[in-house]
């Protein structure tokens, strides 16, 4: 016994001391399970994707393959190929979205293959499978001269790619490759053509232009594939009555005409046919008509298609060579409503019947496609405008009418207007009760029925159901449902530039009678001055001020803090000659300590003003001006706090019981700036109110990526650093220390605070490229927040805070509990992909919300997919979980009861048995 | 000062990879070069068409490159310079090569370090990509297993009593503590459960019989 107690002993020591030292790991291990990840069962329950392109810019129709599909190309560098039948995306590739992926090119050939060019000098010539997407071939070219590279017009042509270079004045040069291998057969021809100018167009193979002087033009074309060199030209006056002002413009016939054809001042329709320049008989319904021809079941049929604000949609169909209308194409609905309408291929099957069926593409002002049948009839219909989101907004929905009684039944204030008497309110009270036993019984009644009505709008018990305001690039505005995905609401605002448009929800739809409201405040598309669209999220209905013109350029926007009577949050703007305006205007005496900010991208100009109302008018006084990153800086990126950002959580217990408190300044700004000819980066914390510096960070030899996030008293950007070659996070935290400097509760001031907070700051390694950075939101930010990050190879990382803490301590400092030690690279496990295998190819942007549950955060990310899911960094801890098994519960809880009172009875059986004994 | 643990490298080595990093300077003027290599498909036989879903991204998408059907591919117009090449498979995990590319055209193909940069572990260059591991997405969901129902520590606290108080008394056979045993049982005589049948009959009969059937039980019990 002896023996073994000294034997054990040293060995327990070391134990005990080997269990120390793995504290940390327990730590560690504890917190990797806390990085949520979801269940295999759970795909699709919290998150949906949609898929989309972009607008497209070639289309052709593949009906040879067995699938029947769309083969498109679009702006936003896509090659995809949709289902004929429902428009879904069956393979999509995504190119460089830089300009080495433009589309240049897509060919589809009668012998399956799909050939496309892409980028520009050098340039990529690839050949693909269109059943499966699969790549056959590719080669590139270079072209020697960069300077009119852009010049460049491609096409097929009997299995050859032609290469036209013009040369304005002079010459055309033109160079033909064997599609497959890229080998060039003979050297490039040069066909002189000294009439060729800028507003030549290309309708293969014939080159096309106005030349000679005004009064004379000539119409004068030339076949630049042909060996002899053979112009054929006519006056351009034979093509339009003696009285008609000739401007000579010439543009293309759209949708993969089957003959060169072109449009002569958008008036008059001229084909080649035969070497010669034949006019048709058919004259422009419309001057923005989009016009082709195509070989169809009624001969070559020419086809044109325009909008009209009041008559709606229409397309006609002639044939060319009589020029009679054919009826049974031609469509006019009133009721479709396709701005600026262009087709994109047109597609006539013979069927069974007497009738042919035409298909017809048609790609909208508003960047939605539209598969249209002959008679009108819309088959399906794509918003791509989805693809170009700028700025989103997650907007609460109103509660149900039941829950709004009850809401002003208790809502103080109101009470004591309504009733006068105890009676009253009891009156009242029962009344609601009876209402509430109505509903009750009608949700009984209707349960076995259709259960989510589109009608349905109303807040739901954990508030996660709401409305996603999408914002998009081309001006279309959608109200989408965020738990299905599904389009409410849109509308198109062709006068709204979006470029840098913010967008305020300046009502809720808690504030029972009036709506929600939201305002889009961005540019006008053609004066460049501020523009307003008021409109009710939940309808998308214009409310307010509506559409709203203002006739000067805005420099800054900001919201209101203290709403009016009206529970509105006034718009506060700040315009060019810094002065200010207040929407509504009667919200103007409201305006009190109000602080505002500038920040001049390109000089790297910070400049503070004070917003006062001086009585008659509000006036903006500047205060500060900074210019932190030195000369020749510029912004990258500027992060604030949300404007929806609640922090209930005052500091962070530390290890031996004390307090840390955090720094939380609801001014604090994060600036990220690049100095490129030193190659520097600076990340400045300062206060936007005061001016004052928080914190400051340099980085040399790097580069800045445009990803800056702020909450509470986290700061996180990116940059890329040169010198290592590789992706670095850097994070701060700033605290006040282990005192507060004021009391709770106390009144903070920007201006009264002398004292520069505690900065910690750590710099970690990014295994992977990101795309966009965001920090989940939750209602009282008591749970942890994790940071979402979306990577180039497609996913979305869910990164714990706690892993790039800045407090991590490093090697050989004391270790503290609830910290993991320093480790140079992040880990960024699969578990932690939020969207799992669903790839999301350029992401750019994340947005998040707080729902009703303080343990949930709703996430969406845009990019040329849209993805939503919520997450729950602590877990949810305020829910059941989903396999909750309420069965189990029911029967062990039944059993149990079963159990007590069967051993009662065999007790008091047995009690009695020993009585009698 | 930030705080980026870089751990101490030989000179011999920077030297041989500085080279990269002065040429992406200058990349302006210099031919363009191809990056060549192939990627291998997974072991796994469920993988039709996986050509498609497989995307090379170089420098995280500067460049991108595609796949043909033997699974060869390559990447044109490249300037010389340092890239990481990674494979991009929603479902397969590759790992991802640095290829540098010096001035003279030269090709050479490393693993990926981070931390040391200047760590070369050499790889053959056209490069030959395996997939590594099939992503786990999702967590497991746990099974109901008898172990794990009888090991519960729930569990445990109602069978570890229950098993002292059924097994010990048997197990003692001293008569006093039997004894005191049975006083203790008789105390908690669980009287402060309803009877079933004293329940029914209150629930069904009334209150007035139910003090009738009460004072039967008390005479029961004399």
């Amino acid at each position: 016994m002896g023996m073994l107690s000294i034997r054990l002993k040293p060995n327990f020591l070391g134990l005990l001391k080997f269990l120390n030292s793995m504290n940390w790991f327990i730590v560690f291990f504890s917190l990797i399970n806390l990085s949520m990840c979801i269940y295999e069962d759970q795909i699709g329950k919290f998150d949906w994707r949609q898929t989309y392109v972009g607008r497209i810019k070639f289309a052709h129709f593949d009906t040879v393959t067995t699938a029947k599909k769309i083969i498109v190309a679009t702006e936003e560098n896509v090659l995809a190929a949709l289902n004929l039948k429902t428009g879904q995306v069956m393979w999509r590739h995504v190119f460089e979205s830089a300009s080495s992926g433009n589309i240049q090119l897509l060919h589809l050939s009668e012998g399956d293959k799909v050939t496309t060019v892409t980028g520009s000098n050098p340039y990529l010539v690839r050949g693909w499978d269109p059943a499966t997407g699969v790549l056959q071939w590719e080669w590139p070219i270079s072209l020697v001269d960069n300077e009119r590279a852009h010049l460049s017009e491609w096409w097929v042509q009997n299995g050859m790619l032609v290469h036209l270079l013009p040369a304005f004045g002079s010459h055309l040069e033109v160079t033909m490759y064997n599609l497959m291998t890229g080998a060039n057969r003979g050297a490039t021809s040069k066909l002189p053509a000294g009439w060729i100018n800028d507003g030549c167009v290309l309708t293969p193979p014939y080159y096309t232009c106005i030349s000679g002087n005004m009064g004379e033009y000539m119409l004068l074309s030339l076949d630049v594939t042909s060996n002899a060199v053979q112009i054929i030209s006519k006056p351009l006056s034979s093509y339009f009555q003696a009285n008609e002002v000739i401007e000579g413009n010439l543009r293309p016939l759209d949708g993969n005409s089957a003959v060169p054809g072109f449009i002569i001042d958008d008036k008059s329709v001229v084909v080649i046919k035969n070497n010669e320049l034949q006019a048709l008989g058919v004259r422009l319904a419309d001057q923005m008509a989009t016009v082709t021809v195509i070989d169809g079941a009624y001969g070559q049929t020419l086809m044109q298609s325009w909008s009209d604000e009041n008559k709606g949609f229409s397309l006609t169909a002639h044939n060319a060579a009589t020029g009679k209308e054919i009826p049974e194409i031609s469509i006019t609905n009133p009721t479709l409503h396709i701005p600026d309408p262009e087709i994109l291929d047109v597609v006539c099957m013979n069927t069974a019947r007497e009738l042919p069926a035409c298909r017809i593409l048609i790609n909208a002002g508003d960047d939605a496609i539209h598969l249209v049948q002959q008679e009108g009839r819309v088959l399906w219909t794509r918003e791509e405008a989805l693809a170009n989101i700028v700025a989103a907004e997650f907007v609460d929905l109103p509660v149900s009418d039941t829950d709004a009684a009850l809401e002003s039944e208790f809502d103080q204030k109101e009470a004591a207007k309504v009733y006068s008497s105890v009676w009253a309110a009891f009156v009242r009270r029962l009344h609601t009760q009876y209402q509430q036993l109505q509903t009750l019984m009608q949700n009984l009644q209707s349960e076995g029925a259709v259960q989510e009505t589109p009608t349905s709008l109303v807040r739901d018990y954990f508030n996660l159901h709401k409305i996603i305001v999408l914002l998009t690039d081309v001006g279309k505005i959608y109200g989408m449902d965020n738990l299905s995905g599904e389009i409410l609401w849109q509308r198109y605002e062709p006068s709204l530039n979006t470029q840098s448009a913010v967008m305020f929800t300046r009502r809720s739809a808690r504030h029972q009678p009036y709506d929600a409201y939201l305002t889009i405040l961005g540019k006008h598309e053609e004066t460049g001055n501020g523009y307003i669209i008021s409109l009710n999220p939940i309808r998308g209905t214009l409310v307010g001020e509506g559409r709203l013109r203002l006739d000067v350029r805005l420099l800054q926007c900001a919201l209101l803090h203290t709403p009016d009577a009206e529970r509105l949050h006034a718009l506060v703007l700040l315009d060019e000659d810094e002065a200010v305006q207040v929407l509504p205007v009667s919200a103007t005496p409201l305006v009190r300590d109000l602080y505002m900010y500038v920040a001049e991208k390109e000089t790297g100009q910070l400049r503070g003003y004070a917003l006062k109302y001086d009585g008659r008018q509000v006036v903006a006084q500047r205060t500060w001006s900074l210019a932190p990153g030195g000369p020749g800086a510029h912004i990258v990126a500027l992060a604030g706090k949300s404007r929806s950002a609640r922090v209930h959580s005052a500091g962070r217990p530390l290890a031996d019981r004390s307090v840390l408190y955090k720094y939380s300044n609801p001014n604090l700004l994060l600036v990220l700036l690049e100095r490129p000819q030193d190659m520097t980066v600076t990340a400045v914390a300062l206060d936007a109110a005061s001016g004052a510096v928080a914190a400051a960070a340099a980085h040399r030899r790097a580069r800045a990526l445009p990803l800056a996030v702020h909450a509470d008293n986290a700061l996180a950007y990116l940059y890329r650093s040169d010198k290592h070659r590789r992706v670095e996070i850097a994070t701060m935290e700033l605290y006040e220390g282990k005192e507060r400097w004021e009391a709770a509760g106390a009144r903070v001031s920007a201006f009264g605070r002398a004292r520069a907070p505690r900065v910690e700051r750590q710099a970690y390694i990014l295994p992977a490229a990101p795309r966009a950075l965001a920090f989940t939101a939750t209602e009282r930010a008591l749970t942890d927040t994790h940071l979402l990050l979306a990577l180039t190879s497609g996913t979305i990382m869910e990164l714990p805070w706690a892993y790039v803490e800045p407090r991590r301590p490093l090697a050989g400092e004391p270790r503290e509990e609830g910290l993991i030690p320093y480790a140079p690279e992040l880990p960024l496990p699969a578990e932690a992909a939020v969207n799992y295998n669903q790839t999301l190819p350029r992401v750019q942007n994340i947005y998040t919300a707080p729902s009703g549950l303080e343990s949930t955060s709703l996430v969406l990310a845009t990019g040329l997919d849209l993805f939503y899911t919520r997450v729950a960094p602590s877990k949810t801890f305020d829910l059941l979980k989903d396999d909750f098994d309420y069965h189990l519960i029911t029967i062990v809880l039944a059993a149990l009861v079963v159990a007590t009172y069967s051993t009662k009875f065999f007790a008091s059986r047995k009690m009695l048995k020993m009585a009698w004994k | 000062m930030l705080r980026i643990f870089i751990s101490t490298v030989t000179l011999l080595l920077f030297a041989n990879a500085s080279y990269a990093i002065n040429s992406l300077e200058d990349e302006v003027g210099v031919g363009r070069y191809v990056i060549e290599g192939r990627v291998f498909p997974p072991e796994e036989q469920d993988t039709n068409n996986w050509q498609v879903d497989t995307r090379i991204h170089v420098n995280g998408g500067e460049y991108i490159g595609f796949i043909k059907n033997d699974g060869s591919f390559s990447i044109h117009n490249v300037p010389s310079g340092s890239y990481v090449v990674e494979i991009v498979h929603p479902d397969y995990m590759y790992e991802p090569v640095r290829v540098e590319i010096n001035s003279k055209g030269k090709f050479r193909a490393r693993k990926v370090n981070y931390i040391q940069t200047s760590q070369v572990i050499q790889v053959p260059y056209p490069l030959k990509m395996k997939a590594f591991t099939k992503f786990r997405y999702f967590q497991v969901r746990e099974q109901w297993r008898l172990t794990d129902f009888l090991f519960n520590p729930m569990v445990i606290m109602m069978v570890l009593p229950l098993l002292l108080i059924m097994i010990l008394p048997k197990m003692m056979n001293d008569p006093e503590t039997k004894e005191d045993l049975k006083q203790i049982s008789n105390m908690a005589k669980m009287s402060e459960l309803p009877e079933m049948s004293e329940m029914i009959t209150t629930l069904f009969n009334g209150g007035a019989k139910a003090s009738t059937s009460k004072a039967k039980q008390v005479k029961k019990r004399q």
